[in-house]
C-alpha cells in the first residue's frame, strides 16, 4: 500500500463516520519499503488537489517524517527549481514509499486494522460489520 | 478494439474468472473514453475505485486505456482476489503512479465523497441469501461472494446504491454498475432518477442466457 493511499482510507465502522477522529488512521509498527517509480511532476501537481494536507502530515509523523511544510504547497511549477525539490520529495514520500506490513488504528473507536504483504484489510468481524 | 489485459496465472477456484460480464465492462469503458475525457480533462488524476475487482482485469484495462494518471484504489472482500489483482497489475506492467488494492466490503474503508469514478460488477445472481464472509483463508466459499446476490440478485447492489451519494465525489462523481435482466434494471433506474440521479444505459448485450446492461449514475446538478 502506497503512502498516498493513507490519505484515502478511514475506519470502516459506520458509527465512526461522523467522527473527525476516524480519518486519518494512526499508523504503528510499520515496515516501509522504497520502490522506484517514474517521476512525473505534472501528476504530483494534479494529485495535490486531491490531498487532505493535515492528514498527510499526521501519517508522515506516525512514520517518523517531520519534514513536511505546515501548509499545502500551492501553485507548484515543475519548471521552477525550488518547486522541483518539493515535488521530488512528495514523489518519494507519496508514490515510492510502500507500507508493506503494519497496523492502522482508528483514533475514535481504537479498532486495529492490519496491513499484510502491502494489502490493508478493512474487513470487520460480524458483530461490528 | 483495444486488447484485453493478460491474466495467465490466476486460480479460478478462488477468484472470479473473467467472463461475459467482465468483457462487457471492458467494451463499456472503451466506448466511454471520450465521455470520461470530457468530464475530467486529459492528464487529470481522478480517484477510481472498482468494487469487487476480482482478477483486476477491468481496473487494469481502465488504467491502460482510460486514466493513465488515475489514483486507483480497488477493493475486494476476497483476500485471494486482492492478491490476484496485484498479479494482474504486474503482469500487464501497469505504470500508473498509484494502483492499490484494499480488502474491504464495498467502499467501507474509503473516506466519504472521495471517489470520482466507481465501477461495480456486483454479485447479481438471484439467490436465497448473500453468503456469509468465510472465517478462514482456506475456506472454499470465498468465490460465492462474487456471485450470489440474494433477493433479485440485488441485495448487495441496493446497499451500495443507498450509499452512492455518500461515496461519490460531490462535483464529478460517476458510477458504472452492471445489471442482469433479473435485477430489473429499469425499475432501479427509475427509482434512482426519483432520488435525483441521471441514469443512462451505456451498453446492453445478450450474453448466453443472460441479458446484461451497464448503467451510468451521475448526480443531477440542475
Amino acid at each position: 500500500m502506497k503512502f498516498l493511499t493513507t490519505n484515502f482510507v478511514k475506519c470502516a465502522i459506520k458509527t465512526c463516520d461522523s467522527s473527525i477522529d476516524a480519518f486519518p488512521l494512526q499508523y504503528t509498527e510499520c515496515e516501509l519499503v522504497q520502490q522506484e517509480q517514474d517521476y512525473n511532476p505534472e501528476f504530483i501537481v494534479h494529485m495535490l488537489e486531491r490531498i487532505q494536507w493535515d492528514a498527510l502530515i499526521s501519517v508522515a509523523r506516525d512514520l517518523g517524517n517531520d519534514g513536511l511544510p505546515a501548509n499545502k504547497p500551492e501553485g507548484l511549477d515543475a519548471i521552477i527549481e525550488d518547486d522541483q525539490a518539493i515535488l521530488k520529495d512528495l514523489h518519494t514520500l507519496l508514490l515510492e514509499t510502500h507500507i508493506v506490513n503494519g497496523k492502522m488504528t482508528c483514533k475514535h473507536c481504537n479498532h486495529v486494522y492490519h496491513i499484510k504483504n502491502s494489502i490493508p484489510n478493512f474487513l470487520l468481524p460480524p458483530h461490528l460489520a | 478494439m483495444l486488447p484485453t489485459p493478460k491474466f495467465s496465472n490466476l486460480d479460478f477456484d478462488k477468484v472470479y474468472e473473467p467472463a461475459e460480464d467482465t468483457f462487457l465492462l471492458l467494451d463499456c469503458f472503451e466506448g466511454q473514453i471520450q465521455y470520461l475525457n470530457t468530464q475530467f480533462g486529459p492528464g487529470s488524476t481522478p480517484v477510481i475505485t472498482e468494487i469487487g475487482t476480482g482478477s483486476g482485469v477491468v481496473t487494469t484495462f481502465v488504467c491502460q486505456h482510460v486514466f493513465p494518471y488515475g489514483i486507483v484504489l480497488s477493493t475486494d472482500i476476497n483476500p485471494h482476489a486482492c492478491l490476484a489483482f496485484m498479479d494482474t497489475v504486474t503482469e500487464n506492467s501497469i505504470v500508473n503512479p498509484t494502483v492499490d488494492t484494499l480488502q474491504m466490503s464495498l467502499t467501507s474503508g474509503i473516506r466519504p465523497n472521495a471517489i470520482d469514478v466507481l465501477i461495480f460488477n456486483p454479485p447479481y445472481v438471484p439467490a436465497e441469501e448473500v453468503p456469509q464472509i468465510p472465517e478462514s483463508l482456506q475456506d472454499s466459499k470465498w468465490l460465492d461472494l462474487a456471485l450470489s446476490g440474494g433477493e433479485d440478485g440485488m441485495e448487495v447492489t441496493w446497499i451500495l446504491l443507498h450509499q452512492l451519494d455518500h461515496i461519490l465525489s460531490k462535483k464529478v462523481g460517476i458510477a458504472y454498475i452492471l445489471f442482469c435482466a433479473r435485477n430489473k434494471p429499469e425499475e432501479v433506474a427509475n427509482y434512482m432518477r426519483q432520488q435525483g440521479w441521471i441514469v443512462d444505459v451505456v451498453i446492453h448485450r445478450k450474453a448466453g442466457w443472460e441479458v446484461l446492461s451497464i448503467l451510468r449514475f451521475k448526480r443531477n446538478e440542475s
